[in-house]
């Protein structure tokens, strides 16, 4: 409403309680006068640039230590940064994890190799089935059954772990589109993330926790539709992907906080352990997928989009890309999935059928023996290692040959990037810090394992 | 831990399920082999060579004794032969047909359990058609054997279900109906039959006629329809029948103390010794939850083999009833006594027990042979530092009555007190009996008397009649674990930890320094004996920060070097109790293990 409303008793304010024009004009606007007045040259000046040049009105400043977290609204992530800054440039920073500490390796130890799975879920919680995947390969590893994974549960595994994929890099884009300010990329990613999580919560019987993943295939066959109805999700999610693109890519302020923030130079990345879309940024194509192909990754025709620059928009636009190539690498998995079992054929690995189990004593033992003593695995060990949401996903097992691990160590690529957080925002202004810890994906479940 | 972590491990596991504390008496040559040896095994001790002889076991040259079972031999060397009916603590019938393997020139296969070695014998036990038929008999076990596993108390450490997994694994191939037989079947106080269960191993059998020495089960019928009875009009009562549930590989027996209370598997296993007589029968105390579950014998060829008896399985319910677990101070003579804290009982005992020293009197300090050696050692301190203070002090050995009617040659010993030698070593040569300590209260001797362990060779009446004669005492401070009439009567009631809730050692009968472990917290604000005399002394000021107020190791050192340091080099543990003391050895620590990944039963 910007005009003035007429009535019997005259003109009225607005109704905000803005002063009228005539108020204005008469000068009578309360409080104005009770300001302080500035000195005038500093009034003169039009615009910040300008200011700057003033060189009587720099601040005495001393640096300052403050907290940043561990519960701190604007990062996805409970993890507490403590500053120190001089004025609003960082001086140094101590980056502390440990606030999500769950006790993964040491809750392994006591648990089946089948209840390690949903442990495995709340690592990366926002990819749990590529957690589900890594931990499996592991374990089949162990076992020397790896070549002996049905097809089909391959497939399965790929298809389920590329959805996994582009919800981890839609969670980490959106989220920190709107950390910056952007709202509205967040409602549609996340959009989009509801439609393949519920795509998941169908299949799965879950949303979030799925531990979908079985030692020797899956827990069960896809649901009837499920190829149809991810295609349609695909095809639909095309279109809003395209509009948070360009709702950020040639955004003003987003772009400011993205290009050459957080820079990294491929050797330091190296040198720091980094993998994933963050070593990408920095120009280097290593993709576990591409270069140590696991499952059936290597009949999939996709590309390992690199940065070149290593700054918070390179991670940016790599992740954007490397959804467009797991959309790729699922196109490809549905056409080539073949029918067939989901499970290895081994009692003394998968469960037997339910109907077995409950009329037949054989399959009752066998069910019992692998709930009660879990899966007894070779002496041995063995690393093992995948394409995780944020980077070399690798799972260190020591068995000593009985139903649990004697020794679970999860590599996980947010913990080790995250070791750079403090190199990464020296000299940067407060307001950088926030985009680049989003871009470097600390995800807590994962990082304090 | 690059090749495989696996023996260390697992062999730790065991060991821990095994150790026993104090080398054997007899041969003491070698301390570490007992405890190491699995089971059934050759002695340790190596024979001469012309004893020896060599055979092929799966092509691999294999030493041991001439006429030794073949199936001892092939687990003595690590080859898995699956089997039912054996077990290394009785005779082989070969019944089960579980452990046939194949003899190079005999046309079938043979029992090993049943086939002594002879030289340059050649056994395979891993050949397609051992293989098969292994498979093949567990197929044949299987066929009537009912769906129970989820209301079975044996699942989780059944042997059928191991060796189903381990040989056999694959489905079922049968269509016709199972046969049906009698199930939940009482044969007796203790056990609970179910017939359909059963697989005709005969173990059961054989532990009433081997061990307990009395013929009370024995198989009825035929074929399929053969089943476990007991003779008509009797029933399965002898003091050793739950053994039968042990040695049961399935869940057709099973006890009724423990049937429905817990899942096996997931108990935690703690080693301990059985506090019910001086015998010192090893167990593992099965706990979950904070709470013991039962009590199953633990092998060790040198005390119990591979048995315990009934009474001694129910020792854990003392642990459980009837505690006292809360301290109380008082003016005695049966006026009633205020709860208080331990630590406020701790300091006006203390006060009381200095005050009684600087005027003068004797002061008795009952040892308890229900108690460890470690607490009984504190107080033997204790009283050093009394007597250096120019207090006079009296020592006496008590404990629970004799019961001569239970004594027989197997296990069961008649004194009902696990710690006997050691309490009278520890009190010294001067100690009283308890006779001795009613005389002296009767005479009014006392004018103070600290008791750890209340316990009398009284029953409950009799208890309650001689309790006023503790009025006449100026002081009388009760460490205790149960309530009792005496207990009431005493100016300080201090709450103690029961057996398993303590680490500690007692000496059994055969002068074995045996060590307890810690299976489940005190119950309420009970401390060990241990602790409460540190604290009493400290408090006192009759003793600092010694060594055997550290800890219970500590004190166990001390106490193992004093004793020893009284001894000739080389004295014989049979001949003495302070040898067995000197002969002791702590043992290691262990973390409690789930049943399920302990992998010692089933």
């Amino acid at each position: 409403m910007s005009t003035t409303t007429q009535s019997k008793t005259g003109p009225r304010k607005l109704a905000f309680g803005m002063p009228t024009p005539d108020e204005i004009a008469a000068g009578g606007i309360p409080g104005l006068s009770a300001r302080p007045k500035l000195p005038v040259d500093l009034m003169d000046k039009l615009n910040a640039s300008e200011l700057e040049e003033v060189e009587d009105i720099e601040l005495p400043t001393e640096p300052m230590q403050i907290n940043m977290g561990p519960s701190h609204p604007a990062t996805h992530g409970t993890v507490r940064i403590v500053l120190t800054i001089d004025g609003e440039t960082v001086r140094d920073s101590d980056v502390q994890v440990g606030y999500l500490h769950r006790c993964f390796e040491k809750e392994a130890e006591y648990a089946t190799y089948t209840q390690v799975f949903p442990y495995t879920d709340r690592l990366n919680y926002v990819s749990p089935l590529l957690n589900n995947v890594g931990f499996a390969l592991a374990v089949e590893k162990l076992l020397g059954i790896g070549a002996a994974i049905p097809e089909r549960a391959q497939y399965i595994r790929v298809i389920v772990g590329e959805i996994s994929r582009i919800t981890d890099h839609l969670t980490c884009l959106g989220a920190s589109a709107m950390e910056v300010g952007g709202f509205t990329p967040f409602l549609w990613m996340i959009k989009i993330r509801e439609w393949l999580w519920e795509l998941l919560e169908e299949l799965t019987g879950a949303r979030l926790t799925h531990s979908y993943v079985r030692v020797g295939g899956v827990s069960q066959d896809l649901t009837e539709d499920f190829i149809a109805r991810l295609r349609a999700t695909l095809n639909r999610s095309l279109e809003p992907l395209a509009e948070c693109e360009k709702l950020l890519v040639k955004n003003r302020i987003f772009r400011d906080r993205m290009d050459g923030v957080g820079t990294m130079s491929a050797e330091d990345a190296i040198a720091m352990g980094w993998t994933g879309p963050c070593l990408r940024s920095t120009g280097v194509p290593y993709d576990v997928r591409k270069d140590h192909p696991y499952l059936v990754y290597d009949r999939f025709e996709f590309d390992v989009p690199v940065g070149s620059v290593g700054d918070n928009y390179d991670r940016f636009a790599v992740r954007l890309e490397e959804i467009r190539q797991s959309m790729r690498i699922l196109e490809q998995a549905m056409q080539q999935i073949p029918p067939g079992p989901v499970l290895l054929d081994e009692p003394r690995i998968c469960m037997p059928p339910k109907n077995a189990v409950y009329n037949t004593i054989e399959s009752m033992i066998g069910h019992f023996k692998l709930i009660v003593d879990g899966i007894k695995v070779p002496p041995g060990e063995v690393y093992s290692y995948t394409e995780g949401g944020n980077g070399e996903l690798g799972f260190y097992i020591v068995s000593d040959g009985s139903g649990r691990p004697y020794r679970c160590h999860v590599r996980s690529p947010s913990f080790i990037i995250t070791q750079s957080m403090s190199k990464l925002i020296l000299g940067a202004g407060i307001a950088d810090i926030i985009p680049t810890f989003g871009m470097i994906n600390m995800i807590g479940g994962e990082c304090d394992r | 831990m690059a090749e495989s972590p696996s023996s260390p491990i697992k062999s730790s596991i065991a060991a821990a399920l095994r150790e026993t504390v104090s080398p054997p008496p007899p041969p003491a040559a070698s301390p570490a082999a007992p405890s190491a040896a699995p089971a059934g095994s050759a002695p340790s001790s190596a024979p001469p060579q012309s004893e020896l002889c060599t055979i092929k076991l799966d092509g691999r040259e294999v030493q041991a004794k001439k006429g030794a079972n073949l199936l001892e031999v092939c687990l003595a060397h690590g080859v898995d032969v699956s089997y039912f009916c054996y077990h290394p603590g009785l005779s082989s019938p070969a019944v089960c047909r579980q452990c046939l393997v194949e003899v190079v020139g005999q046309p079938k296969l043979v029992p090993a359990c049943f086939t002594p070695i002879a030289d340059k014998m050649e056994v395979n036990t891993a050949t397609p058609r051992v293989l098969t038929i292994r498979r093949q008999m567990l197929e044949f076990t299987l066929v009537n054997h009912p769906v129970d596993c989820p209301i079975c108390d044996k699942a989780g450490e059944c042997t059928l279900q191991k060796q189903y997994q381990d040989w056999d694994h694959v489905g079922s191939r049968s269509s016709i109906p199972k046969v049906h037989k009698p199930k939940m079947q009482d044969l007796g106080p203790h056990i609970v039959l179910d017939s359909e269960r059963c697989i005709l191993c005969t173990r059961c059998i054989r532990v009433c006629d081997e061990v307990a020495g009395q013929k009370q089960l024995t198989m009825a019928w035929r074929g399929d329809r053969e089943q476990l009875t007991v003779a008509p009009g009797h029933q399965l009562d002898n003091p050793y029948s739950l053994n039968t549930v042990d040695v049961c590989p399935v869940g057709a027996l099973t006890s009724k103390d423990f049937r429905f209370t817990m899942r096996a598997w997931e108990l935690f296993t703690t080693s301990s010794v059985c506090p019910g007589c001086a015998t010192g029968c090893n167990v593992e105390v099965h706990h979950a939850q904070g709470e013991i579950w039962r009590l199953v014998p633990r092998e060790n060829l040198q005390v119990n083999k591979y048995w315990m008896c009934d009474e001694g399985r129910f020792a854990y319910k003392d642990v459980r009833h009837k505690r006292l677990t809360s301290a109380r101070i008082g003016a005695g003579r049966g006026q009633p006594a205020q709860i208080t804290s331990v630590d406020k009982a701790v300091a006006f005992a203390a006060e009381r027990l200095e005050r009684l020293v600087s005027s003068g009197g004797t002061i008795g300090l009952v040892y308890s042979a229900q108690t460890t050696n470690e607490a009984l050692f504190a107080l033997s301190q204790v009283a050093a530092k009394l007597t250096a203070r120019g207090a006079s002090v009296r020592a006496y050995v008590s404990g629970a009555a004799p019961r001569p009617e239970r004594a027989d040659n197997i296990l069961r010993s008649a004194d009902v007190n696990p710690n006997t030698a050691g309490a009278k070593l520890l009190a010294g040569v001067g100690a009283g009996d308890a006779k001795a300590l009613l005389a002296d209260l009767t005479a009014g001797k006392l004018k103070g008397l600290w008791m750890v362990g209340t316990d009398l060779p009284l029953g409950e009446q009799a208890e309650f009649e001689i309790a006023p004669l503790a009025d006449g005492l100026e002081l009388l401070i009760c460490q205790a674990v149960h309530d009792s009439p005496l207990l009431r009567r005493a100016h300080v009631q201090l709450p103690a930890a029961a057996w398993a809730e303590v680490d500690g050692t007692f000496t059994n009968a055969k002068h074995m320094v045996q060590r307890l472990r810690k299976a489940v917290a005190p119950q309420g604000d009970a401390r060990a004996h241990l602790e409460l005399v540190t604290q009493i002394a400290k408090k006192a000021n009759l003793a600092q920060n010694e060594k055997w107020q550290v800890s219970a190791r500590q004190a166990f050192l001390q106490m193992v070097a004093e004793v020893a340091s009284t001894l000739p080099p080389g004295a014989d543990p049979a001949q003495s109790v302070a040898a067995g003391f000197a002969a002791a050895d702590w043992g290691k620590e262990f973390l409690p293990v789930q049943l399920r990944f302990a992998n010692s039963r089933g």
